[in-house]
């Protein structure tokens, strides 16, 4: 392989390579790739109207809201730039949406390359504790948009 | 947070402010709090344990797994730098149960067998955790799988507009 270079004729810094790169980003990248193709499936077929979707099967079978009810309209009013639609449909979703994407990209950064830096302790702290608060987040989130008298604000 | 006998303090390393935009949790108004650190680093090294033991030697013993998510917390994250790996496993595999099925579920599945070849290299000690979360998975998988069918039954027996009502 030669080497590239750029217009002043210096030597570019290709890294490992791109077969290299590409294989070590490809969960990233898989995952990105459906994510969007969801997206943009949820973005044509509207949600408000029956029968496009699924019935949860939380809804049907208990009644009861779980934290990702109204996830899909609420996907759908974001893509159609509708924030205050999509906040009544799921505020966590509006919410959680930016952090997520933020998520994919810190996460393709970090494995674009071979083998990406490696884990501190301190990462992984940090990775603990969002994995806990996502836990305790949904799952209040899921039990608040249930109780009456949040139903107004939180349940779809 | 500052303990003279924990020199290499990953509690405070981690409260560290982050750089911009680097913080990946959701808003919350109450944090867990933060317990007081271990008293001494962990002397048992990096030294791989079997899945789901206790660390046999260290002078603090650890709550059991799985007690309460608090239970981690008093527990040393020293030498074990991909333990989140099965935090994040359960935490999925939970998740899976209440919403998303399958999009949970297959992840909790991936991130536990990662988690489990951690603690099989030493690079974590949590092994119970991992296979907690990829148990749930495969069973959330399982019963979606299932649910699956029998929507598609009721789809070719013609029973679609009593299961069809609502729209999620």
């Amino acid at each position: 392989m030669s080497t590239r270079t750029d217009r002043r004729g210096r030597p570019l810094d290709t890294g490992p390579g791109r077969a290299v790169v590409v294989r070590s980003a490809r969960s990233p990248l898989l995952v990105g790739g459906l994510s969007l193709a969801a997206t943009v499936y949820v973005a044509l077929v509207d949600p408000n109207s029956p029968g496009h979707y699924f019935t949860c099967p939380v809804l049907a079978l208990t009644g009861m809201y779980c934290a990702g009810c109204g996830g899909l309209r609420a996907v759908h009013d974001l893509t159609h730039l509708d924030v205050a639609g999509a906040w009544n449909m799921n505020p966590l979703l509006v919410l959680a949406a930016p952090l997520v994407v933020l998520a994919w990209v810190r996460w393709l950064g970090r494995s674009w390359g071979s083998g990406g830096r490696p884990a501190t302790a301190a990462s992984d702290w940090r990775s603990v504790r969002s994995a806990w608060t996502v836990l305790v987040v949904v799952v209040a989130f899921g039990v608040l948009r249930n109780v009456p008298a949040l139903v107004p604000w939180l349940a779809p | 947070m500052s303990d003279p006998n924990a020199p290499q303090d990953p509690y405070t390393a981690g409260q560290q402010p982050e750089p911009p935009g680097g913080s990946t949790t959701p808003p919350e108004p109450s944090r867990p709090p933060m317990p007081p650190p271990p008293a001494a680093p962990s002397p048992y090294g990096s030294q791989p344990l079997a899945y789901g033991s206790q660390p046999p030697a260290p002078p603090p013993p650890p709550p059991p797994y799985g007690s309460q998510p608090a239970g981690y917390y008093g527990q040393s994250a020293y030498a074990y730098p991909k333990n989140s790996l099965g935090v994040w496993s359960l935490v999925l595999g939970i998740v899976s149960i209440f919403m998303c099925g399958f999009f949970a579920a297959i992840p909790a599945i991936i991130v536990g067998n990662r988690a489990k070849r951690a603690v099989a290299e030493g690079q974590a000690n949590n092994g119970g955790m991992a296979t907690a979360g990829v148990v749930i998975g495969w069973i959330v998988v399982g019963l979606s799988a299932l649910a699956v069918v029998v929507v598609i039954i009721v789809v070719v027996t013609g029973n679609w507009s009593t299961f069809n009502t609502t729209n999620y």
